[in-house]
């Protein structure tokens, strides 16, 4: 089949018909602007409406062809099946948090503690080199059992193991990079090479947007530094930038050019638009053709609303006192990463697709030394705002339509660095998910020091496919045609974790 | 639609026949890889003869279009009016708009052939080089930075992109261009050219900190692999890195074959290029400082060599045995493969050399830093070392082997393999020779072959990429795949005879771009309401496959910040040398912003000179989808996004753009509000305002300078006034390239800056807070000394030294002048934001 690459000119267009018919720019912007009106999410209450039963059904998309540029290419679209979840928060523990320290025990490396690796079992390559060879370092931390499921949750997390029986805690994630910019790279876009669409530029383009003037995808960060690597993992590689992530900042400016700078009214703004779409308009006319034209008139207005609304979105002063205290906002040590958690709560209300969270940025789980130290820190910022998330979101109804990702780029090795450090760990980590149905337990194993994952071991491409797999995409269908190609977020694996997802 | 479809139809069945016929034939290969017929475009190149022309021909492009239009039904549009085509022209040719002045010119040229000249004189001008490189950069992924988490800069990476520009420029031959940029090093030793052209080779992302080095090895092999196929013959080779190519004719072995060509290579920062005698002369020289410093040297080195030694020993320990053993052997008992992993991790023992002073003790260290004094004592015996690139060689006449790898993965080798050329485009086994001691001479034979006349596809896949350019769509849309899942091509004979023209001309790419842009069917009027029967063609060809209309382009992000620097009048013309690190805004990545250049007029240098950071681009290029700087892009998207609305309307760029460009009508036309509206419109649109636009825009302007005096009123002296523009950029550079007449004398501000200071500028010239990056400022240290020759005489202009502000206090309420030129500068703003600038027709 004919299959035009993203945005050909000339790639067309009964729209170019219409124009031509004179329906002009009036019909073009309408359907810009209104185009998620009308279109309603299957939640997994659905009544089993046919056409979005999963199966090889006529209409059911296929997303082999990515959108015509010329009209909103963040229109929402409709998923290959029921989806269970409509939205997702991602918490990011940038820098690998230590799953042997927080939600796999190891009674074994207890006994072992000081001793080399046993012979039996193979050493890996580390990112260190020297790790490879240096005494096992048992956790210090107290392990015990919560909720029905009896799920292990270390000291470390009081707050959150409240909630244990919403977690499905998966412990035999494993991932391919060793060094932080390649693993985090690959959680983020499924290759540890630059250059790929992200994990949420996916969503947004399976899924397009329901926040009518907020912007799809969102990044947060509890800190002002990036994640290694930057703005590529929240970009879209490939794809066209209208997929990418917004990195929301601290300041008076938190999105790139929301608002008019310090000076500059509304009514100016307003007034300098209106000049702006006179001038357009005349340009159109004659030009009736060009969609592109009518498009770029309607993405002024998008903008204006835009900067009229979102900081509205963003602005937590309407928040209760008690939502404020449940996130810990009255804290020091939870404030930051308390805020990035009820803003996310308060993007997925208002139908962010995508919010990602990074805690910890700038690597500040990467406990190479003391790691009791480290991470005694990093928990006590973000035990209450994970916790106060889940129960607000639940309190909310919002929980069965947001899933909850906590995970970070790989976790951290059983044998101890500069003595009381961990190591990056690639081969055996955590990752658990919480709302959107999911089964809550615990999945997987590590063995019996937590260094090497056990068969049946999860991939990074597994968690992508389940993760797109509750929001209604089939991975293995939801394709960008890319230098001969049709490219894949899970590549050529990528397997559901049916048992999770239930 | 239908015969649209019929096409595919058609060329499908041919190429599925050409396919039948190559599947069942036994293909003979000759040893030197003679080219075998394939199907259509692996086929060698021949010229086809032009059809008939006819009276609408202005060249034989046009005989080709016509006659397929013909079969259609269809007719061409009418040719463009004469501003829009000189707008369409300048703008593709050199990325720039028609000054006034030129538009002055060509507009009352009557001559028949004023547009011929005028092509000759954008194809001479040194701006067609500047933008030519653009398409070629992103074909070739180029950026100054590593990639990964350190994104380290890539001090010498300048001088490829300043290689790029000046090729165009000098319409270097096409096959000579490839030929430098694959084998400079092997072919044209003494031609510094040459190896700065080899920079191509260079342009992977990299980790020079790597813990796994073989498989950085592999994946540096795995990209060169990719990219040359995708930008040079137009292939997606990579597809059969893990398995044989499923579309196309191209098994995994041919594709180990391929990477073998570069196999040998390795990174050399420190080739310069020279006569044997300069090579010998300076080899002389230095060793005659070495022999006249060899005791102080050796003192130097029993100081300092041991801390030195420790800290590399240090960092050699992270690696595994058998990397420690490549770092330790001797050079002469390396293998090849040694060779090259020891030269990566010797980027990474090396590191911290420069910590090993500190480690001495207080006495050492000064008795150290005393030699380095007493060293330098003879730094004039020392010969000045020569330029050098970011360019390589291979590590000896030896490559080390090159092996099948089961599923991509460097830990699998099957079966070891020799360079040879895909069957697909006639195949073979090169004939490889040493052409000296230091190379295998498998670059330089794979250059070669690729620049064959009668090669297949080096000539199409180039010429296609022009045609793209200047048309809006390739000849083969999906100019990276010539190959079966690309998309068939709209004029087959056509872009063999272009692609015949382009290797008869002598490969004079200057040709191609001539015979392109003085077609009838280039100069077609793009509106279709000017077509004789446009609802027939759009009803036959809705998508305009067959070229009944030009096609309206909008400007990248880079040309677009290049037009508005322009009408500013602040664009600085400086060529070549190290980037330009502009101001960004306060909020973008702390971990990779730059520190932004303290010189005005080296941050208004074109977008071609911006710093290329893969980490961070540039906002305003990236919200204008400037592609991954990862992977090459053959063709960009163009994307219509709220962030880009937001981004010219709130972005201190384009506003202060706007308030240099006010200045600059007001200086030129005083308060006369109609010549700043005419003057303004020519110089974005290239033509004269309408009576209804005059109108409605100076209502505008009325009623916002009424709005700012009203505001000033209500304000108490010195609260700031709301609605206040951003101040001009200081020290605004001369006027750009060409301009003449009316505006050409203009200063960036008001002479005596009387009425600007009424108005307080809102922002520092400088933001303090975008001082925070990392990463040192290039601009005092590095400035080339090429720079500044092509720039215009800023002589006449007089340089204002800083804001347009100087007294810098609030004045007790804008005087009329100053509300106007707020006025005057929302205006601009508008114009900068309109569809009518960011498009051409």
């Amino acid at each position: 089949m004919f299959r035009p690459p993203p945005s050909l000119p000339c790639a067309l267009s009964r729209r170019e018909l219409l124009l031509r018919a004179g329906s002009g720019f009036g019909a073009v912007a309408l359907a810009w602007l209104g185009a998620h009106d009308g279109w309603a999410m299957p939640g997994p209450s659905a009544t089993g409406k046919p056409g979005l039963a999963p199966g090889p059904a006529a209409d059911v998309p296929q997303h082999r062809t990515p959108p015509d540029g010329h009209v909103n290419p963040l229109a929402p679209r409709p998923p290959h099946f029921a989806a269970r979840a409509r939205s997702v928060i991602w918490l990011f523990l940038d820098g690998g948090p230590s799953h042997i320290d927080l939600f796999d025990p190891k009674p074994a490396l207890t006994k072992l503690d000081g001793q080399p690796l046993p012979p039996s079992v193979p050493r890996p390559v580390t990112a260190m080199g020297r790790t490879a060879h240096t005494p096992l370092l048992a956790s210090k931390r107290q392990f015990s059992q919560h909720g029905q499921s009896g799920l292990w949750v270390s000291d470390w997390y009081p707050l959150l193991a409240r909630h244990a029986d919403e977690l499905a805690v998966i412990r035999s994630c494993h991932a391919d990079g060793l060094n932080h910019v390649g693993s985090v790279c690959q959680m983020n876009t499924g290759s540890i090479l630059g250059g790929k669409p992200s994990l949420g530029a996916w969503c947004v383009y399976g899924l397009g947007s329901e926040a009518d003037n907020l912007p799809a995808f969102v990044v947060l960060a509890d800190y002002p530094e990036d994640p290694p690597g930057g703005g590529r993992n929240w970009g879209t590689g490939f794809m066209p930038a209208q997929y990418q992530g917004t990195r929301l900042r601290e300041g008076p400016q938190p999105i790139l050019h929301l608002t008019p700078p310090a000076g500059q009214t509304a009514a100016n703004l307003r007034h300098k638009l209106d000049l702006l779409q006179a001038l357009n308009a005349r340009h159109q006319a004659l030009r009736p053709e060009e969609d592109q034209l009518a498009a770029r008139m309607a993405a002024y207005e998008l903008a204006w609303r835009m900067q009229r609304d979102a900081p509205e979105a963003i602005d937590l002063a309407s928040e209760t006192a008690a939502t404020r205290q449940l996130y810990g906002l009255d804290r020091e040590e939870t404030r930051r990463l308390g805020q990035c958690c009820l803003l996310a709560r308060r993007l997925v209300e208002r139908g962010v697709r995508f919010v990602q969270i990074y805690c910890g940025s700038g690597s500040k789980w990467d406990a190479h030394r003391d790691v009791e130290g480290n991470h005694a820190r990093r928990c006590l910022e973000s035990d209450r705002p994970f916790a106060g998330l889940l129960a607000d979101l639940k309190s909310r109804g919002l929980l069965e339509s947001t899933l909850v990702v906590w995970g970070g780029e790989f976790g951290r090795t059983p044998m101890s660095e500069s003595g009381d450090g961990r190591d990056h760990n690639p081969w055996g980590f955590t990752v658990w998910l919480a709302g959107a149905h999911v089964r809550p337990g615990t999945y997987g194993a590590t063995d019996e020091l937590g260094l090497y994952a056990l068969e049946p071991r999860v991939h990074v491409r597994d968690l992508h496919a389940t993760i797109l797999h509750l929001l209604g995409l089939d991975h293995k269908r939801l394709v960008w045609p890319h230098h001969g190609l049709d490219e894949r977020l899970t590549g050529t694996g990528g397997r559901v974790l049916h048992e999770l997802v239930g | 639609m239908c015969r649209t479809r019929l096409y595919r139809a058609v060329w499908f069945g041919v190429a599925g026949l050409w396919w039948l016929a190559v599947a069942v034939c036994p293909r003979a290969v000759a040893e030197d890889g003679s080219f075998s017929r394939g199907p259509w475009p692996f086929v060698p190149l021949a010229r086809p003869e032009p059809p008939p022309a006819n009276p609408w021909c202005l060249n034989p492009i046009d005989a080709f279009v016509w006659q397929e239009l013909a079969a259609a039904g269809l007719q061409p549009n009418i040719e463009a009016d004469r501003a829009a085509l000189l707008r369409r022209v300048t703008f593709d040719l050199t990325g720039l708009f028609p000054t006034p002045a030129e538009q002055a010119e060509f507009l009352a040229d009557p001559a028949p052939d004023a547009y011929e000249r005028l092509v000759d004189r954008l194809l001479a001008s040194p701006l067609y080089g500047e933008r030519q490189a653009q398409f070629w950069l992103d074909l070739v992924r180029y950026a100054e930075t590593d990639g990964f988490k350190a994104d380290g800069h890539r001090p010498l990476a300048y001088k490829y992109r300043d290689y790029v520009i000046a090729a165009f420029n000098a319409d270097l031959p096409y096959d000579r261009f490839l030929l430098q940029q694959l084998a400079g090093d092997e072919l044209e030793p003494a031609n510094p050219q040459a190896l700065a052209a080899t920079g191509f080779l260079r342009l992977y992302p990299d980790e020079y900190n790597a813990a796994n080095l073989e498989q950085r090895r592999q994946e540096i092999l795995d990209d060169l692999t990719e990219t040359v196929g995708l930008a040079l013959l137009g292939l997606t080779v990579g597809c059969a890195r893990c398995h044989d190519h499923k579309f196309d004719e191209l098994s995994q072995e041919e594709y180990y074959r391929f990477q073998a060509f570069f196999a040998a290579l390795v990174e050399r920062d420190d080739l310069w290029a020279g006569t044997v005698e300069a090579h010998q002369q300076y080899a002389t020289q230095l060793a005659a400082w070495e022999q006249a410093t060899a005791g102080l040297r050796g003192e130097i080195e029993a100081l300092i060599g041991p801390a030195r030694e420790a800290l590399r020993s240090d960092a050699l320990g992270k690696f595994r045995a058998e990397i420690q053993a490549a770092v330790l052997a001797g050079d002469a008992e390396r293998t090849p493969y040694q060779k090259q992993i020891a030269a990566l991790a010797m980027k990474q023992v090396t590191a911290r050399d420069g910590e090993a002073a500190a480690r001495l003790s207080e006495q050492a260290r000064a008795r150290f830093e005393q030699l380095c004094k007493e060293l330098a004592a003879f730094d004039a015996l020392r010969p000045a070392p020569p330029e050098t690139f970011m360019a390589v060689s291979d590590v000896g006449p030896e490559a080390p082997p090159t092996c099948v790898l089961a599923g991509g993965n460097w830990q699998q080798p099957l079966q070891a393999v020799d360079p040879g050329f895909p069957a697909l485009i006639g195949g073979g086994t090169p004939q490889v020779r040493p052409l000296s001691g230091q190379t295998t001479g498998r670059r330089a034979a794979l250059a070669r072959w690729l620049v064959r006349a009668d090669h297949p596809l080096t000539a199409r896949v180039a010429v296609n990429r022009i045609w793209q350019q200047h048309l809006g769509v390739g000849l083969i849309p999906t100019a990276n795949d010539f190959g079966a899942q690309g998309e068939p091509a709209t004029h087959p004979q056509l872009l063999d005879w272009l692609a015949a023209e382009l290797v008869e001309s002598g490969w004079s790419l200057k040709h191609i771009h001539r015979l392109i842009v003085t077609s009838a069917t280039y100069r077609q009027s793009s509106s279709v309401g000017t077509h004789p029967d446009a609802a027939l063609a759009l009803a036959r060809d809705p998508s305009n496959r067959l070229l009944w209309r030009a096609r309206r382009r909008r400007l990248e992000g880079e040309a677009a910040r290049d037009c508005m620097l322009q009408c500013a009048g602040t664009l600085e013309r400086r060529m070549n040398g190290p980037s330009a690190r502009p101001e960004l805004p306060d909020n973008v990545s702390p971990n990779y912003a730059w520190q932004p250049d303290t010189d005005p007029a080296s941050r208004n240098r074109r977008s071609i000179y911006v710093l290329a950071k893969r980490n961070l681009r540039y906002p305003l290029f990236e919200v204008f989808d400037q592609p991954d700087l990862h992977h090459s892009c053959p063709r960009r998207p163009v994307t219509t996004t709220a962030p880009q609305a937001l981004y010219l309307l709130h972005s201190e760029l384009v506003r202060q753009q706007a308030a240099a460009w006010a200045d600059r009508l007001l200086a030129a036309h005083g308060a006369d509000v109609h010549a700043i509206i005419e003057a303004a419109f020519r110089q974005a649109f290239c033509r004269a305002p309408q009576q209804d636009e005059l109108s409605q825009v100076a209502a505008f302007m009325a009623a916002r300078t009424s709005d700012y005096r009203l505001a000033a009123a209500r304000n108490a002296p010195g609260q700031g006034e709301p609605g206040t523009p951003a101040s001009s950029p200081a020290g605004s550079a001369g006027p750009p390239h060409g301009t003449q007449g009316a505006t050409a004398a203009a200063p960036p501000s008001l002479p005596g800056n009387q009425p600007a200071a009424a108005v307080p500028p809102a922002e520092p010239v400088q933001p303090a807070e975008a001082a925070r990056a990392r990463e040192p400022s290039q601009a005092s240290g590095e400035r080339d000394t090429t720079a500044g020759r092509d720039s215009p005489d800023p002589g006449g202009t007089p340089d204002p030294g800083g804001t347009p502000d100087p007294g810098g206090t609030p004045q007790p309420g804008p005087t009329p002048e100053a509300a106007l030129r707020a006025a005057v500068a929302d205006f601009c703003h508008v114009l900068l934001n309109t569809n009518e600038f960011m498009y051409v027709d």
